[in-house]
């Protein structure tokens, strides 16, 4: 029957062609806006017709047409007009604004949604709010920008691995980290870096360049991360990509910026006379020690210089949109031997190829190569070191040559000589076919890949590593998915809004990596393994993991005043035990947009208020790929004197399943006076119960030494606060002030099985500071309390567990005392605009969280013989009534005052001017004269400026982990400072 | 027009999600398996993969922490055989006698040696069930008894350095004799006696059941060697005569004519665990890296001055020409370091475990407390090691003569601090820092149970002092 209908109408339709054939004429006119502003680039199109043309930049335009055909007027952002041909040879046309293309529209799972109909919880960081911010790897462009998001960057070191973490840690043992999509496709995120000292590595997504980012949606309630079923619990960010547009005008742009770095916090340390000054005073003999001093702090540190050119082409017509972009980032850190370069290039296509039918590409290729160093508990690693290192000990010979220092490493050696590479290629796209198959209903099919390819070569010489050392690795990562789709679209009796989404999607990941290592090279000239006297190590790894979901969404509105939206996910993941392979996860959100009620056309006030509410679940796969089989490997570790042996690597776990989140999340949001004011405020409860523990047990078990289950719950809860204002307004002013805030609580409910602490509460410790313990957070701070030292008597004295004063506290004496979970984060910008200049301040901070400084065991332990603290460590007991820092030398507590204690435990709260930039655009007057460029940016940027910190925090920067696990947050040992960076820059647009 | 093509095509789109959902489906996820490990299911399912678990122990044994060389070298500057320079804190505590129960260089001792007791163990339960025709009963029996060894072998390291060895009624620690699982009840500390009787009693199953002779793993007279030194050890001097003089006449081993033997598998050695480029000595911080001077060493452990002194008391002596060598300390200065463990490069030197020169020790000194001479006179076993040490024969032998001559072959081996214990010694030489410290029973003599392992498992007392 269909095909009879069909062949009705194209009969018909030949029959109109032919019957108006003969009546062509030339139309002419001028397509303007409601303003009555000519409009350029406007599409005209006879219907049914590939006949079309565009307005000129004065909105004119000439089309030939015969009476009775149909003229189409489109523009972005206007409402399409038709109007059929008649006698008159003018058509002019005004399009009005199209109301429902100007709505905020947000980038949400598998689609778009207009923001003002969303019941979810998505904080959206746009394209304005990243434009000053000076990020080498995307997930820096969101320090401070969304609610309840916490960014912590691990280190001043380049490509270092950020912690993210949204609406608290909802994990103890597996990862913590969000799920990265860039334009639908989740990325890889294994770091496969080698550990050169500290744990949280390298960034995986340094690859990725920042300037291809045109928003970010970080998903956060269970509404919003359901869709993505067990990836979803640790929340989701949506990279989305720049994109052309359909206006018809091409856009170049070209930015260059120049940044010079140092260091933000440098502790100090002695000098040669001032450490042996303390030798003396400590018993310890100075005899035969060489004279000299050298600031080894000082040699490690250099002021790094940085480029940054950026060149992008978009534009497009109706039927076709393209955005093409190259970017080289060419970056020196402030310590020696720390560089990034980055070459990445981005083609972003689609074409409209039928009116039903639409395909297009993302893809971004990229080329990056880091100079690494190492840092924390390396000697390998130039902070560390250089503040371990003697003063006496030189980095040259009297010829002025290299020498090797012994143990602690002479790192101005092996950061000037040495090679330490990592090189990836990263090749991330997706294509998709949309086909408007029926109408209203879509069907979308989806290839997406992500391909990272790493080489690093490390290669130490002769005068770093007698016999010289050489290390190669190969690995990659390598993930592919389709994603199918149809989501049908209607509207029915102009009040009905439906929208349903169902999808399917089958995604595998393959790592491999090839290791070799040698030692025993005849010259420093042979760079690889393949001259090595002793190969030391050959090795090749390879595992996969599979995942295999269904997924659908349900919108409904009434009017777009009452929503209601629902979404469903199934998983079959490969990591899960066989028990448990599949996992069914839910969300149902209600909305209402209180300002579209009658009762509310008399409060003038408030332009849009909406309440909201959710529940729902995810999970949190990222727990390894095999975790759920008892394990023995083979390989080196197991085997003996060139035979192969197993030995027992992980416990057998069928039954091992997602952690579960189940989450209310309760939303007010909406503007007022006349959108002056914008504002939002969440309240959220998200019990994760499962919790996959990945825990010590017992020694005496013997390894392995850790088992994975699901035990154990947690809770996250608290508001997120957003609040933007424009504070005024005039011609040549305004002020825009935007502050969000994220309070979060993070409480274990249950922690069954594990050792009880003295108040009968499970804990599992998790380093020697730490414990995650049942009623309090999984940062929890246990320590012996510190006091001071006795002005009277010179000792140092710390609390035992009855609270009363003692000189030789034991493990039994410590206590609680404090968490590494901040009470509350947030960030505050403030964008000033006169004239053609702008000013943006833009700050971030942290408060009530402490931070463990674990570099203080020995940059302040009086006894040893490692360089120290000259902020602390001169200030010594001498004769009664000082009131000193280090305990009399002949005390008894002088070798046990650097034992683990609060006396290296700090308050890390912060605020952080993170950002403040002053920018000039070349009037437009003179623009227009030149007839060259849109747009002339001239900027100056300077990153890390200022730090409000505890007084006793001189030279040691709050901001700081040296993990990027739950477990372990907020400590530091040697860990390189943030940077401090000034930029100038300049961006042409023409 | 647009219309009608749509549905025509109407097929042809649901072909297509047909077959994309079909390319998805979900047998695919059964087929992921691990590529670089075997399931426990099937890991003692056949002779080779058992044997493969067998190996694994000796693996687990080549952990610094365990059998090469980190807690060896503390105790012998523990005691008076090394200046412990510079590097790290938690050494330096223990050589200044301030060591805290919070010590993480400590905490491996504890932790890795009990992974390999369970790796023992696993041997120990599954070999004799695993079902493949091609592996004997013997072999079967050969594997257990070396499991034995090894497994009394750690467990007698744990309970030299976390016990109080002044008196057997101490506690040692935890006995581990079977393969625990998390639903276990925590373990608690056994005392020193029964610590002992359980290594002797896997000693002596293991010197019956082993039938292996190669001497980089157990074997039967390994087993009988390492019985003898527990039995000295609990003052069983007839016991420990006996079964060194034993060894001695097996001829498995024979005193090497030079000292050209330490990282070989000569038959000067009983067992030694070998060590190679590619699969030794796990870090930095074992045999080689802390007597090894810098730069391929970390030059942490040189001879302290009273045993370069107790050296000089006679000239000649080739323990010391042969044996040391002058290099560059950890904090820059010159020192004399031991050239027994050659290799700081790629860490291969072998860990020296038990060796026949302990035998003929053991034999003298029992025989002079005993006033016997079975086997030899204490006299000649003695200045047999003396003439290949190229000093002159004494005449007359006392106690400390032995202990003296002991001290000099076995340095660094990381039989020293319990040598003193047993002989009621302090562990530092009069003159030497922390004397009084030092005390046979002395509380930081004996190292604290670690506090890591404490908070894992609360039913660990904690040893005094601590």
């Amino acid at each position: 029957m269909k095909t009879k209908f069909s062949g009705i109408l194209t009969l018909l339709l030949a029959f109109v062609v032919q019957l108006t054939f003969a009546q062509e004429k030339t139309i002419s006119g001028t397509v303007s806006d409601n303003s009555g502003l000519p409009l350029p680039g406007v599409n005209i199109l006879v219907s049914g017709t590939t006949n079309g043309t565009q307005t000129d930049f004065d909105g004119k335009y000439s089309i030939k047409a015969n009476v009775g055909d149909v003229l189409v007027y489109s523009y972005i952002g206007q409402v399409t007009q038709k109007i059929t041909v008649g006698t008159s040879q003018t058509i002019n046309v005004v399009l009005e604004e199209d109301a429902a293309v100007l709505e905020e529209v947000v980038v949400i799972g598998y689609g778009v949604q207009s923001q003002r109909k969303s019941v979810q919880s998505v904080s959206v960081v746009n394209a304005e709010n990243l434009e000053n911010i000076q990020g080498i790897s995307p997930q820096v462009l969101l320090q401070g920008q969304a609610s309840g998001v916490q960014v912590v960057q691990s280190s001043g070191i380049l490509g270092a691995a950020p912690v993210v973490n949204i609406r608290g840690t909802a994990t103890i043992s597996s990862g913590s980290q969000p799920l990265y999509v860039i334009d639908g496709v989740p990325l890889n995120d294994t770091d496969q870096g080698t550990n050169q000292g500290a744990n949280q590595g390298l960034n995986p997504l340094a690859d990725l360049n920042p300037d291809d980012i045109e928003s970010f949606s970080v998903l956060k309630d269970a509404a919003a991360v359901s869709i993505y079923g067990s990836r979803g619990a640790n929340g989701v960010i949506l990279i989305n990509t720049k994109k052309g547009s359909k206006d018809g005008v091409t856009r170049v742009s070209v930015s260059f910026d120049t940044s010079i770095t140092e260091a933000t916090d440098i502790l100090e340390v002695m000098t040669a006379s001032e450490l042996k000054d303390q030798f003396v005073r400590a018993g310890r003999s100075i005899a035969g020690l060489p004279d000299g001093n050298f600031d080894w702090v000082d040699g490690v540190q250099q002021t790094g210089i940085s480029r940054n050119v950026n060149a992008s082409v978009s534009g497009g017509s109706q039927k076709t949109s393209y955005f093409v972009n190259f970017s080289k980032e060419d970056a020196e850190g402030f310590i020696i031997g720390n560089a990034l370069k980055r070459t990445s290039a981005r083609v972003n296509l689609s074409h409209q190829a039928k009116d039903w039918l639409k395909v297009g590409i993302n893809l971004g290729v990229s080329n990056n190569s880091i100079d690494r160093v190492g840092s924390e508990n390396s000697t390998f690693a130039p902070f560390t070191s250089a503040y371990l290192q003697s003063p006496w000990v030189l980095p040259f010979d009297d010829e002025g040559n290299f020498r090797n220092t012994g143990f602690i490493a002479n790192v101005i050696a092996i950061e000037t000589l040495d090679i330490n590479d990592y090189k990836s290629d990263r090749v991330t796209g997706n294509v998709f076919v949309e086909a408007e198959i029926l109408e209203n209903l879509t069907f979308k099919s989806d290839f997406g890949i992500d391909r990272v390819f790493l080489d690093q070569i490390e290669r130490s010489f002769e005068i770093n590593s007698p016999d010289g050392y050489g290390f190669n690795n190969f690995s990659q990562q390598h993930k592919w998915l389709t994603t199918n789709t149809l989501n049908y679209k209607n509207k029915f009796n102009e009040v009905h809004s439906l929208d349903i989404l169902a999808g399917i999607a089958y995604e595998k990941n393959e790592i491999r990596s090839i290791t070799v290592e040698g030692t025993g090279f005849a010259s420093d000239a042979l760079l690889n393994v393949n001259s090595a006297s002793t190969p030391t190590l050959t090795s090749s790894s390879g595992t996969n993991s599979a995942l295999y979901s269904i997924f659908s969404r349900l919108s409904y509105d009434y009017k777009g005043k009452y929503l209601l939206e629902s979404s469903i996910r199934r998983d079959q993941s490969s990591r899960f035990g066989v028990e448990n392979r599949n996992g069914t996860f839910y969300s149902v959100g209600l909305g209402w947009v209180v300002t579209d009620e009658s009762f509310m056309d008399n409060v003038t006030f408030i332009d849009r208020l909406k309440l909201s509410g959710s529940y729902g679940t995810a999970g949190n796969d990222r727990i390894g790929n095999f975790n759920s089989l008892g394990l023995f490997g083979s390989g080196v570790g197991a085997s003996y004197n060139g035979v192969s042996g197993s030995s027992p690597t992980s416990i057998s776990n069928p039954e091992l399943k997602w952690e579960l989140t189940k989450g209310y999340n309760f939303s007010l949001s909406g503007e007022l006076f006349n959108n002056r004011l914008d504002f939002s405020v969440d309240y959220y409860d998200n019990d994760t119960e499962d919790l996959i523990l990945n825990v010590p047990i017992p020694d005496e078990i013997g390894g392995p030494n850790t088992i994975t289950s699901n035990v154990g719950s947690l809770n996250n809860k608290g508001f997120d606060v957003q609040l933007g204002a424009t504070l005024l307004k005039s011609k040549d002013f305004s002020w825009y002030t935007s502050v969000n805030v994220g309070f979060n609580t993070n409480e274990i409910t249950s922690l069954p099985g594990q050792n009880l602490d003295e108040n009968g509460d499970e804990f599992i410790q998790s380093t020697a500071s730490q414990r995650a313990v049942k009623g309090r957070s999984v940062s929890e701070f246990y320590l012996i309390r510190y006091v001071g030292v006795n002005p009277v008597t010179g000792d140092a004295e710390w609390l035992n567990k009855d609270g009363n004063v003692t000189t030789s506290p034991t493990a039994d004496d410590r206590e609680y005392v404090g968490s590494a979970v901040p009470d509350y984060i947030g960030g505050w910008r403030n964008t000033f605009k006169y004239k053609d200049f702008e000013l943006s301040l833009f700050a971030n901070f942290s408060q009530g969280n402490e931070i463990y400084v674990d570099g203080l065991r020995f940059v302040e332990n009086p006894n040893s013989t490692f360089n120290k603290s000259r902020e602390t460590m001169l200030n010594f007991w001498q004769n009664p009534g000082d009131n000193a820092y280090v305990p009399s030398s002949s005390s008894s507590t002088f070798a046990t005052f650097a034992q683990r204690s609060t006396s290296q435990l700090r308050d890390g709260s912060f605020f952080r001017l993170k950002n403040a930039t002053i920018a000039y655009n070349i009037p437009k007057k003179f623009l227009d004269k030149m007839n060259i460029f849109t747009n002339i940016r001239i900027f100056a940027t300077g990153t890390n400026l200022f730090t409000l910190k505890a007084d006793n925090l001189e030279g040691i920067d709050p901001e700081v982990t040296d993990v990027s696990s739950s477990l372990g947050q907020g400590e530091t040992f040697f860990t390189p400072p943030q940077s401090k960076t000034y930029t100038i820059g300049l961006r042409l647009n023409f | 027009m647009n219309k009608i093509y749509k549905i025509k095509n109407m097929k042809f789109y649901l072909y297509t999600i047909l077959i994309l959902s079909m390319l998805s489906c979900e047998s695919k996820i059964e087929e992921i398996v691990p590529e670089n490990s075997i399931t426990d299911a099937v890991i003692f399912s056949n002779k080779e993969q058992a044997l493969s678990v067998v190996i694994g122990m000796y693996g687990e044994a080549q952990s610094d922490d365990v059998l090469n060389g980190t807690p060896q070298l503390l105790t012998e500057f523990q005691c008076d055989n090394i200046e412990f320079v510079g590097s790290f804190p938690t050494f330096q505590e223990v050589f200044e006698y301030t060591t805290l129960a919070t010590n993480t260089s400590i905490d491996p001792f504890y932790e890795e040696a009990y992974d390999v007791i369970r790796q023992c163990n696993l041997v120990i339960e599954n070999i004799p069930t695993v079902e493949d025709p091609s592996f004997t009963d013997a072999e079967k029996n050969d594997a257990v008894a070396q499991a034995k060894f090894l497994r009394a072998l750690v467990h007698l390291q744990l309970n030299n350095l976390f016990g109080n060895n002044i008196s057997e009624s101490n506690l040692s620690v935890p006995l581990v004799t079977k393969v625990l699982s998390v639903t276990d009840p925590n373990q608690e500390r056994n005392t020193i006696s029964e610590v002992y009787d359980q290594i002797e009693i896997d000693l002596n199953e293991a010197i019956s059941g082993i039938t292996n002779v190669d001497r980089s793993k157990a074997t039967s007279t390994a087993a009988k060697a390492l019985l003898a030194r527990v039995k000295l050890y609990r003052g069983d001097y007839p016991g420990a005569r006996d079964l060194a003089n034993e060894v001695i006449n097996s001829g498995f081993s024979a005193l090497a004519t030079d000292y050209a033997f330490y990282n070989t598998l000569s038959s000067e050695f009983i067992f030694t665990l070998v060590n190679t480029s590619n699969d030794g000595q796990t870090g930095g911080q074992g045999w080689s890296g802390l007597t090894n001077p810098v730069p391929n060493g970390r030059g942490d452990a040189p001879f302290s001055q009273n045993l370069i002194d107790a050296f000089a008391e006679e000239s000649g002596d080739k323990r010391f020409s042969e044996l040391t060598q002058q290099g560059t300390d950890a904090i820059g200065l010159t020192k004399t370091f031991t050239t027994k463990f050659p290799d700081a490069i790629t860490n291969s030197a072998n860990a020296p475990v038990i060796r026949i020169t302990e035998m003929y020790l053991i034999r003298a000194e029992c025989n002079l407390r005993l006033t016997t001479s079975i086997g030899d006179t204490a006299l000649n076993d003695i200045n047999r090691l003396r003439s290949r040490a190229g000093l002159s024969d004494l005449s007359s032998l006392t106690i400390n003569d032995v202990l003296n001559e002991r001290r000099k072959e076995l340095c660094f081996e990381g039989l020293r601090r319990m040598d003193l214990i047993r002989t009621g010694q302090n562990l530092r030489r009069s003159g030497m820092p922390n004397v009084a410290d030092s005390a046979p029973g002395a509380n930081l003599v004996t190292l604290p149970i670690p506090q890591g392992a404490r908070d894992l498992n609360p039913a660990l007392t904690q040893n005094d002092g601590y």
